[in-house]
């Protein structure tokens, strides 16, 4: 099967998506600028430490106070993006870009409020949770195709400064 | 997002300048060590001990975690440092296998910068001294 997914000509990306995943998408993607704005703690994934040793605890709050409203600001956008282009038929390549974060940034949500773990098994159907831990595999089924496009844009090549 | 370049993403983020006191006496800093400005003559010794600490690189580690694809993991460190897909795929790998791998090392400001790219893109991303 071809994936639902296509990069055209001229660069515009193209998702066979139907109606309702469309509609599912963007009310999740409203949802979360509320709950970054506030710090909700179901958001606390997007939000890893960079410093952890314990004599480093200065440097972690310097770094907290520099990049947390970048954070904010970078996901909001993204999921801004989501949800005014969720009807679209085809997106920009930045616009594709945003709905990669907003996937990836739903994902972590979601899969941390479901506490996934590797090999997990999916939950009954009669689960409270099952409802969500569809959307979440849903959100990875898409992550996974849009990642597929994408790196086959990447050049294979380069070895940077600073590359180890 | 257009990134700026290590030395600036600091004060790119903050809207301003940045501070001049993030350069330390014998820091590393583009064009060269900054000069100790207070350390008395004869004090070799101090002055040799802080160039050691700064000039031990910080490297950039990328832990695992059970919610990030694979292919997502090697996607973002093929874009940020530019690794060909079979490097991505080895640190992508060893993060699965061994918990962790470090992805790309330099000065502390580099780190901090890479540290904030790797959270842009949601991975679990901490930064150390080594040594």
């Amino acid at each position: 099967m071809s994936s639902p997914i296509k990069r055209r000509r001229d660069g515009r990306y193209v998702l066979r998506l139907d109606a309702n995943a469309r509609v599912v998408l963007a009310n999740l993607a409203a949802q979360l600028p509320e709950a970054l704005a506030s710090r909700d703690p179901m958001v606390r994934r997007l939000f890893p430490p960079a410093y952890t040793a314990d004599d480093q605890a200065a440097a972690e709050r310097d770094y907290r106070e520099l990049v947390d409203n970048a954070l904010v600001n970078h996901h909001t956008h993204s999921l801004e993006t989501v949800v005014a282009t969720a009807e679209a038929d085809s997106l920009s390549e930045e616009e594709f870009g945003a709905w990669l974060d907003a996937v990836g940034t739903l994902r972590l949500v979601l899969g941390t409020r479901l506490d996934v773990h590797e090999d997990m098994d999916a939950p009954d159907p009669q689960d409270p949770m099952a409802t969500e831990y569809g959307l979440f595999v849903f959100l990875g089924e898409l992550q996974y195709l849009m990642v597929e496009i994408l790196t086959d844009d990447l050049p294979d090549e380069g070895r940077p400064e600073g590359a180890i | 997002m257009r990134l700026p370049s290590p030395r600036r993403w600091r004060a790119a983020l903050r809207g301003g300048p940045t501070p001049p006191t993030s350069a330390a006496p014998g820091r590393l800093v583009p064009g060269g060590v900054v000069p100790p400005e207070t350390a008395p003559v004869g004090d070799v010794g101090t002055i040799v001990d802080q160039a050691t600490t700064s000039d031990r690189p910080w490297l950039v580690i990328v832990w695992n975690d059970p919610i990030n694809l694979m292919s997502f993991v090697t996607f973002v460190l093929q874009k940020l440092f530019g690794y060909s897909k079979e490097k991505a795929t080895t640190l992508m790998l060893d993060i699965h296998t061994k918990g962790r791998a470090v992805v790309s090392s330099g000065t502390r400001e580099r780190a901090e910068l890479d540290v904030y790219r790797l959270h842009e893109h949601g991975l679990w991303a901490t930064m150390e001294q080594s040594g």
